[in-house]
């Protein structure tokens, strides 16, 4: 069978410029020569921090970018020979609140995007009816976007996407910016896609979201793909340690620098979590690290400590993070 | 079937789309009440500096102001798309692009139309100006023809707007360049020879012309080498636009301009 995506030593370079008299020119390798594929009717994650690579990588599939180098194809078709051919048989959804006619209502956004996909007259308004109540905005379809909260906008992009029936969905951190009720519906939403046997290739932040929905998952750092599989194997990767929570308050960088030298820790990271930085610490599943950490923090002020098994959340730290 | 469609039922769409930046309760009096100020301001300064008359600067004025929606409402139809992020959702569609972009200038066309009928119809209103009316017809159809060539102009600036974010500054100075040479408050004779040259090859110096023609009751047959060489300065315009959205889409590909300011 054809793969859905396939990307081979795919590379982006951009050449950025300063000033205005004396020009000074950088090229910045934004993607780095990845290759990975996905099956057809798979949901595959590409997970990464911002500046990653994620979007770069996702406008070269849909074919908004040239590669500098390397190839992709999506069905069979190169993204850079058959543009149109992809074009025909790809969905595009971008996370936030932009990329609708505000002045248009959902029912009209629905409408235009029908014609420039070229949605038969005699089934667009069933097509559009049918993507409306997918999304759960029949009730609202003819007022105008502009009203529309975050997590409105977000299903009609996803109706917006799905217009043409597309073979393979791209969603670039779809669920970005929305509350947790809405985020759960597009959870089941995304679910529904691929049960209807919809390839998807989906990039987000939230690590529950990803071991939820996708089948595989790609990490991306600084251009470069450090690890690749399901998300039990990526688990599997940090299984083999435990993590320590160690709530501080008012912690310095050249601190947790520090508590990082301890033996036994692989990583630490900060989260903050209000007034507090809750060090993240992986470490060897038997290194006994606590009172090694509590010195080192000194007279940092410290409030609970507790540990717990891995998750998919400390696998990605610990990826990207690059330890 | 699909491009007929994606001309005329895409193009009215996004045209209403082009509301999301800009009210149209600013927008429609802008284009009454503007025109209307510019006739009466050059109408009033010719009457006390004694030269030309009524006439010549209502139609001069009038034309010119077609200019309006037809540089800056076909600029946004494209850099409007890219302040609210749906341009790269536009392009991604395998929409043949000539009726895509086209099909934005039909109600561009009827825009500038209307905008310069009101404000001929306001100096025959306001300043006593008679237009014969068995003429009334000819100059109707004359207006349309501008109105399409000046758009054909607007299409090339705004397929500007695919490389840069500033295609309204670049409307202001377009519309000021039609304005000094296109024989609006100065006739082409007077102005000095390189100025009438550049007059030429503009949108709406033939179409003003031909229309001051026929409110001084000449007939269409009278006008016609003017009005086939308006048409034709706006053929230009146009197949360059096109040309000019081709390669910066391409260079957009390339270059990743969308993303840059």
């Amino acid at each position: 069978m054809t793969l859905a995506v396939e990307a081979t030593e795919l590379r982006r370079t951009f050449r950025t410029t300063t000033g205005t008299v004396r020009r000074t020119r950088k090229d910045v390798e934004a993607v780095k020569g990845i290759s990975f594929h996905i099956e057809q009717g798979e949901l595959f994650g590409l997970l990464g921090p911002n500046g990653a690579g994620k979007t770069t990588t996702i406008k070269m599939l849909i074919t908004l970018l040239l590669p500098t180098s390397g190839s992709a194809r999506v069905l069979g078709h190169d993204v850079v020979a058959d543009t149109r051919e992809v074009r025909r048989r790809i969905g595009y959804v971008f996370g936030g609140d932009r990329g609708l006619y505000e002045r248009l209502s959902a029912r009209d956004n629905l409408r235009y995007f029908s014609e420039l996909y070229g949605v038969p007259p005699r089934t667009q308004a069933t097509r559009i009816d049918e993507l409306l109540e997918l999304v759960g905005l029949t009730e609202r379809d003819r007022e105008r976007v502009e009203g529309y909260s975050r997590g409105m906008r977000q299903r009609l992009h996803i109706a917006r996407g799905l217009l043409h029936d597309p073979d393979v969905l791209f969603l670039d951190e779809p669920s970005i910016g929305i509350d947790p009720v809405g985020a759960r519906e597009l959870r089941a939403t995304i679910g529904n896609l691929v049960e209807m046997g919809k390839t998807v290739l989906l990039t987000t932040h939230y690590m529950f979201e990803a071991d939820e929905l996708c089948d595989r998952i790609a990490v991306i750092r600084e251009g470069e793909i450090v690890a690749e599989g399901t998300p039990a194997q990526l688990k599997g990767r940090v299984s083999g340690g435990r993590v320590v929570e160690v709530e501080t308050y008012g912690v310095l960088e050249e601190t947790v620098a520090e508590v990082g030298t301890v033996a036994g820790i692989r990583s630490v990271a900060v989260e903050e979590r209000g007034q507090q930085q809750v060090l993240i610490i992986q470490c060897e599943r038997d290194a006994e690290v606590t009172q090694a950490v509590l010195a080192r923090l000194g007279d940092v002020r410290v409030g609970r400590v507790t540990a717990r098994e891995p998750t998919l959340e400390d696998a990605y730290v610990e990826l990207v993070t690059g330890s | 079937m699909t491009s007929l469609r994606i001309f005329f039922i895409g193009g009215l769409m996004s045209y209403r789309a082009m509301f999301g930046w800009l009210n149209p309760w600013i927008l429609v009096p802008s284009l009454i009440v503007s025109p209307i100020c510019q006739i009466l301001l050059f109408a009033y300064i010719g009457r006390s500096a004694g030269v030309g008359n009524d006439e010549f600067y209502v139609i001069g004025n009038a034309l010119n102001y077609a200019a309006i929606p037809c540089l800056f409402a076909m600029g946004a139809t494209i850099g409007g798309e890219r302040e609210g992020h749906t341009l790269g959702i536009v392009l991604v569609t395998p929409a043949r692009r000539i009726p895509l972009f086209l099909g934005r200038a039909l109600p561009v066309i009827a825009n500038g139309w209307g905008v310069a009928m009101v404000g001929v119809l306001a100096g025959v209103l306001l300043l006593d100006v008679h237009v014969p009316s068995g003429s009334w017809p000819a100059i109707l159809l004359v207006v349309v023809v501008t109105s399409a060539s000046c758009t054909g102009l607007g299409l090339a600036m705004g397929a500007v707007a695919l490389r840069v974010r500033e295609s309204a500054v670049l409307g202001n100075v377009l519309f000021c360049v039609l304005l000094v040479f296109c024989g609006v408050n100065v006739a082409l004779d007077d102005l000095p020879g390189w100025m009438a040259t550049v007059g030429s090859w503009l949108p709406l110096t033939h179409g003003i012309a031909a229309a001051r023609l026929l409110a001084d009751d000449s007939s269409l047959g009278d006008v016609t080498g003017l009005v086939t060489r308006e048409i034709g300065v706006g053929a230009i315009y146009t197949v360059l636009g096109l040309a000019l959205l081709r390669f910066f889409e391409g260079e957009s590909r390339r270059r990743a301009s969308l993303d840059r300011t």
